[in-house]
């Protein structure tokens, strides 16, 4: 498990040293089992099945995204070692609610890393040589450190067993490791939802959760069981049946998919534009709202980081120039963005916490439950079961339960049981990374806004500093608007300076401006020292003396 | 091992693409992935062009066929000189090499007489890390460093080493700068 956040300056170092052990223990093989098992599949070739579906016309072409395609088998060859890591994403196809899962076949279509689009930049060194993209579950190679996404440097190695860079011979076994160093930086990129139609963008971390649990856009398996094609969940409601039928369009009447109107609106319909009111630009009768809302460059919008601060509210155009500037509030809206992102990964991984609390309960229930039907048999039996029970009862080791499981009871249940453990462990590394990532967490919160505190301070004395100047500005101008109704009767050049810090009595006799002088004397002394930027405590204090009237 | 694990079960390698569905036509290509490398190839060589060399998708929108200059470097019979390539790309690029064509007339050691080019990193040390730049950079440096040991035209071999200004007489007769469209 990676840290989520990046190592910074006063990280627990207890906290880094676990997940380092834990990275240079983890070898290759922990990926092994599903990436070698799925490779094959990848082929030099990807099997692309061009057949569509019977076009009714000869105008017909069926939209691309509607084509077949060869889904993912998973969960089809569940090996002991394999069980353990699918556990996590068999709940999440619990949740998409796919009357399909048990036939193996996934019920979304599964995301492309290498086709996303990042809508933060990327640093050169986050780019695999081969893909050209960010990496996507990085591996290096141990001899020579070189790092490509799992992926591309399987299917490379497929084909020429040697390093990509430098040619040095690698064997897969042994000389490849995940790449975790990275993985944070990685997991923080922004990325939009790949899904069509949806705009959302969030960290990559992130993207799974919402692709195969929220996103209304995601292509699931049509719900007509005799389909087999793609579309988007929102549409996917079983009583809504299959959309994949033709209709005629209502507005050019050629022959479409019900599935895929908003795209043949999109791309080819004729009789279905209009001008947009603001900048002139013509747009799909269907997009408009989105057109206003999302593109149009003449709407007023707000500088993406109003939430933070900025006020900017201009033309979208405009407001785009002055985000590229970049906004000042780039940097605290930023820092606020990756404490938003922290703050949804770390939910997110209570909640498969509690999953995980949930299904252990359930299964040690089940394990006290089967233990008492066992002693109940054994003493049924009377037999030379016996020996037996005592080794179960002490099984609370996974090394327990496995030796147990080599042993002669080779049933289903000994193999529960094992499952068992493996997860209770499981459950205890989770249990100890979310610790970890709260203390690191909460450890930069603190770092972060002692700074932010210290900046406010000084902003607030700043402000603090130009008030003063203003009441004085303001001051000198009335005193000698002051003077020139009084009739030229001026008293001391002392007391028109003294008078200047806000003195009550301008309006009056110079007799009042003098006595005023003689009082504001500590006042005016008070002033001078806020011109030498001393803290706002000061100003309250002068202020006590004797207030001063704006 | 929770998270990351997860991650790369959500994505495994073989997954149909997601965008099969969003992008539209190039969807049942198979050189989906080829066409992706190859545009970022394409931004990353406007963005930053290295000096004396160039390569731009064929006309017809194809990004699978390119054209590419090279200039001959300096110090070499070549010096001065600019040589069109023609670039075509397998489906399965990276993991395959492109099949590189000199289109102008070039006289050297390991190019034939139609343009075919005899250098090991297009063929069998061809590795999915390399890219139309570095073949460019190394077709240039092949021009100013023949193999001569293997070579495809073995006069300009024998000569490269005994009559240097014969060499450069045989390459300015062979250079023609012919159109595109043969
Ligand atoms: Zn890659
Ligand atoms: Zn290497
Ligand atoms: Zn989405
Ligand atoms: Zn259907
Ligand atoms: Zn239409
Ligand atoms: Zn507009
Ligand atoms: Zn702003």
């Amino acid at each position: 498990m990676p840290p989520l956040n990046a190592p910074e300056e006063g990280v627990p170092a207890a906290g880094l040293a676990s997940w380092q052990q834990d990275n240079s223990s983890t070898s290759y093989a922990s990926y092994a089992p599903n990436m070698l098992s799925e490779l094959p599949e990848l082929g030099p070739l990807p099997e692309t099945p061009t057949s569509s579906p019977p076009a009714p016309g000869p105008l017909l072409s069926p939209p691309a995204s509607f084509m077949r395609t060869t889904r993912p088998r998973r969960f089809s060859n569940i090996s002991i070692s394999s069980v353990a890591a699918t556990v996590g994403s068999e709940t999440q196809s619990a949740c998409v609610g796919s009357t399909r899962d048990l036939t193996g076949r996934s019920p979304v279509l599964l995301i492309n890393y290498q086709e996303l689009q990042y809508e933060s930049e990327v640093d050169k060194s986050l780019e695999c040589p081969i893909c050209r993209t960010p990496f996507h579950a990085p591996i290096t190679t141990k001899p020579c450190g070189h790092t490509f996404c799992s992926e591309c440097l399987l299917r490379a190695h497929q084909l020429r067993p040697v390093c990509p860079i430098d040619r040095r011979p690698l064997d897969v076994e042994r000389d490849f490791c995940k790449a975790r160093v990275i993985h944070d930086q990685l997991d923080r990129l922004r990325v939009k939802c790949p899904s069509q139609g949806c705009g959302h963008v969030c960290a990559r971390e992130l993207l799974a959760v919402h692709y195969e649990r929220y996103c209304e856009y995601t292509p699931v398996l049509c719900p007509d069981n005799s389909c087999d094609l793609w579309i988007a969940r929102q549409d996917a409601a079983p009583d809504k049946g299959c959309l994949h039928k033709y209709t005629p369009c209502q507005y050019c009447s050629k022959q479409v998919m019900k599935a895929g109107l908003e795209e043949h609106y999109d791309r080819e319909c004729s009789g279905n534009t209009v001008k947009c009111a603001q900048c002139d630009s013509s747009v799909v009768q269907h997009r408009m709202e989105n057109h206003v809302a999302n593109d149009c460059p003449s709407t007023v919008v707000l500088c993406k980081w109003n939430k933070y601060g900025c006020g900017k509210s201009a033309p979208r155009h405009d407001v785009q120039a002055h985000e590229k500037k970049p906004c000042i509030y780039q940097a605290i809206g930023r820092l606020a963005q990756d404490r938003e992102d922290d703050r949804l990964i770390i939910s997110e991984l209570k909640v498969r916490l509690s999953a995980a609390e949930g299904r252990l309960r359930v299964a040690e229930q089940e394990k006290t439950e089967r233990r008492e039907r066992k002693r109940r048999q054994a003493g049924n039996t009377n037999n030379t079961m016996p020996p037996f029970v005592p080794d179960l009862n002490l099984s609370n080791s996974p090394r327990a339960a496995a030796s147990y499981n080599n042993g002669t009871l080779d049933s289903p249940e000994d193999y529960m049981l094992a499952q068992f453990e493996r997860m209770e462990t499981q459950m205890e590394d989770l249990r100890k990374n979310i610790h970890e990532l709260d203390g690191l967490h909460s450890m930069r919160l603190l770092n972060d806004t002692m700074r932010l505190n210290e900046q406010i301070a000084e902003l607030g004395s700043k402000v603090g500093v130009i008030g003063m100047h203003t009441t004085w500005l303001m001051n000198v101008q009335r005193q000698s608007r002051g003077q020139q109704r009084a009739g030229g009767v001026v008293g001391s050049p002392l007391s028109s300076l003294a008078s200047s810090s806000g003195g009550p009595g301008t309006t009056n006799s110079a007799t009042g401006s003098v006595t005023n002088a003689a009082r504001n004397a500590p006042d005016n002394e008070g002033g001078r020292y806020y011109n030498s930027s001393l803290p706002l405590r000061r100003n309250s204090d002068g202020r006590g003396e004797n207030p001063p009237r704006l | 091992m929770s998270y990351s694990m997860e991650d790369n079960q959500n994505s495994a390698p073989g997954s149909v693409p997601a965008t099969k569905l969003g992008g539209a036509r190039k969807g049942t290509e198979p050189g989906l992935n080829a066409s992706k490398r190859l545009q970022t190839e394409l931004m990353q060589l406007m963005t930053s062009p290295a000096p004396g060399i160039s390569a731009f998708p064929s006309a017809d929108g194809n990004l699978l066929a390119w054209r590419a200059t090279i200039e001959g470097p300096d110090d070499t019979p070549y010096a001065g000189l600019t040589f069109k390539l023609s670039f075509e790309f397998p489906s399965n690029y990276p993991y395959a090499p492109p099949t590189v064509l000199f289109r102008t007339p070039i006289y050297h050691p390991n190019v034939d007489f139609s343009g075919r080019i005899c250098l090991d990193i297009l063929k069998d040390k061809w590795t999915a890390a390399y890219n139309i730049q570095t073949v460019l950079l190394s077709l240039q440096s092949l021009l100013g460093e023949p193999n001569n040991a293997s070579p495809l035209n073995g006069e300009a071999a024998e000569l490269w080493d005994k009559d240097p200004a014969l060499f450069k007489i045989k390459v300015m007769d062979r250079h023609k700068d012919i159109e595109e469209d043969e």
